[in-house]
């Protein structure tokens, strides 16, 4: 148990949008519990030059929460070439959703692709399981 | 038995050149469908079982339950419908209006407001197959077909020949993708893809007016605007042009007036349609079964004197607002698709589900019902994503209920 335990880890204020996944949707149509359905839901992609600022490596645990949610989540880096800092990737499922407010402005149409959140690095949590958010 | 060709229900595009590899009644090989499809069609590796309060009960006992709970509910909410069936969906609301209920679909949180409008008469339509014949122009607007609707550009959109477009996508189409990723679907239009700002649609939909009109489109995220002109030119002479608009498109805009101007200012110089990037096969049937018997596409409430209808009447402020007492569920899984929130205070009332397969809402429901698979294990008709009709086909034998059934069933209890 080192000293660095107790320090809080820093967090950066990220929008995640969210988009469909067929790889994701295959495994679903297979089984909502899944491995592959839960490891696909459960990856945030970030910005190359976020991810060297919160000193994130590809394959890391990062927290990601607001005022609705908490989820541990794996990182990965954007597959795509050109840079967005501040915006993060999710394929929509209950781990992306687990961070959307409930309150839509009387609207009725939660804000499922911009969903802003804190994220930081993780301490020895896992990944947070389908159990976990039902 | 049927050889097919059969329809896929695996998304809106209702794919319907689908042929099966069978053996002792079950799906083995499914082709020409998409993975996704596939996946659908030959059936979970988790199907639901008939339960009340967790137990293994038989389907009579269920119904009962069912009937039960909705019965005595004060406010109960019927949803779901994207994978039903027109018939299962008529009999839905019938059952609605019985119990004076709250009645609504996935539409609610998705494609509804354009489909709405396409039904008003607000924006103009056409169909997949007139896409396929004579699009020239195609516009995917916070759209990602290569992994929403894997067939949409094989099928319709960008690569088929059509009959007023033999030289296809090389020469005779060009496809335009605005999106704020560069997504699969963004690398088959190459340097046609314009990348906006989160949330920006409208206006960048300002900007193409004004490019439009030739004046200089101006954004405050500084899009070269000659590369705003090149698009509104390509735009302006389009033979045949379909905007294909996604969830991307949609959650950005408060109000459809920015899309409305941008669509009448095309139809001036240019043909125009718009189709919206249904996802589940069958929820513009509902929408337009729900419209044709109540002028709602969704959100609708039975219990007052009058027909009751709008946000408050959502899926989603219902149960913010704690309104329902209990909901039945019909072919969707809204604790994996609402808010985290929401979802929690959903499985706090009692719930039933009638679906083909486990979710997590059946997980935590007091009924389950298990359901024979549209397309697969029953028949019926569906809405495609571009308003056509279409015929499914049962494939194999089953001793599940349809959807239907189950409601017609629950409706003889009540």
């Amino acid at each position: 148990m080192g000293f660095g335990q107790f320090l809080t880890e820093p967090e950066f204020k990220l929008i995640i949008v969210t988009h469909r996944d067929v790889f994701q949707n295959t495994a679903q149509e297979n089984s909502r519990f899944g491995e592959q359905y839960a490891e696909r839901s459960s990856v945030i992609r970030l910005d190359k030059d976020d991810m060297k600022k919160m000193g994130v490596k590809a394959g890391d645990l990062v927290v990601a929460k607001n005022a609705s949610g908490r989820v541990v989540l794996k990182a990965e880096s954007s597959t795509l070439e050109q840079s967005h800092p501040g915006t993060a990737f999710m394929i929509n499922g209950p781990w992306a959703n687990a961070l959307v407010a409930a309150d839509t402005g009387g609207t009725g149409v939660p804000a499922f692709k911009n969903i802003e959140v804190m994220l930081s690095r993780s301490k020895g949590e896992k990944v947070t399981s389908l159990a976990e958010l039902i | 038995m049927d050889k097919g060709p059969f329809v896929c229900t695996g998304c809106a595009l209702l794919c319907d050149d689908i042929t099966v590899d069978l053996q002792d009644n079950r799906v083995i090989g499914v082709n020409t469908a998409c993975l996704k499809g596939v996946s659908r069609m030959k059936g979970c590796s988790s199907p639901m079982t008939c339960t009340v309060d967790g137990k293994t009960v038989d389907v009579d006992t269920a119904i009962k339950e069912a009937a039960r709970i909705l019965e005595e509910a004060k406010h109960p909410l019927i949803f779901g419908h994207g994978n039903s069936t027109l018939e299962a969906q008529k009999k839905s609301i019938e059952l609605a209006r019985e119990l004076g209920a709250h009645i609504d679909d996935t539409s609610s949180f998705c494609q509804g407001p354009l489909v709405e409008a396409i039904l008003n008469e607000k924006i103009p339509t056409c169909t997949l197959d007139e896409v396929r014949h004579m699009a020239d122009v195609i516009v995917f607007w916070g759209a990602d077909p290569s992994h929403s609707h894997p067939r949409h550009l094989s099928m319709y959109s960008y690569f088929p020949r059509g009959k007023q477009r033999q030289r296809g996508w090389e020469e005779d189409r060009t496809a335009v993708i605005i999106d704020v990723r560069r997504s699969d679907t963004a690398a088959v239009c190459g340097d046609k893809l314009y990348e906006i700002p989160v949330g920006a649609d409208p206006e960048f939909m300002d900007a193409l007016l004004n490019a439009l009109a030739s004046k200089v489109p101006k954004t405050s995220f500084n899009m070269d605007p000659k590369r705003i002109l090149e698009l509104a030119n390509i735009l302006k002479k389009a033979e045949f042009g379909v905007v294909f608009a996604g969830l991307g498109m949609t959650y950005s805009l408060d109000s459809l007036e920015p899309l409305f101007r941008l669509m009448d200012k095309l139809n001036e110089t240019a043909k125009f349609h718009l189709i919206p990037m249904v996802g589940q096969y069958n929820m513009r049937g509902f929408d337009h079964t729900l419209f044709r018997e109540t002028g709602h596409i969704n959100r609708v409430y039975f219990g007052g004197e009058e027909v009751e209808h709008g946000p408050q009447r959502s899926v989603v402020e219902l149960i913010r607002n704690n309104i329902i007492d209990a909901a039945m569920i019909i072919g969707s899984d809204p604790l994996a698709s609402l808010p985290g929130p929401l979802a929690k205070k959903l499985s706090k009332i009692p719930l039933i589900t009638i679906d083909p397969c486990e979710n997590l809402t059946s997980r935590i429901s007091k009924v389950t019902i298990p359901s024979a698979l549209s397309g697969v294990e029953c028949g019926g008709t569906a809405i495609r994503m571009d308003g056509v009709e279409v015929v499914l086909k049962q494939i194999i034998e089953t001793n599940r209920l349809t959807d239907e059934k189950i409601i017609a069933r629950i409706m003889e209890e009540i």
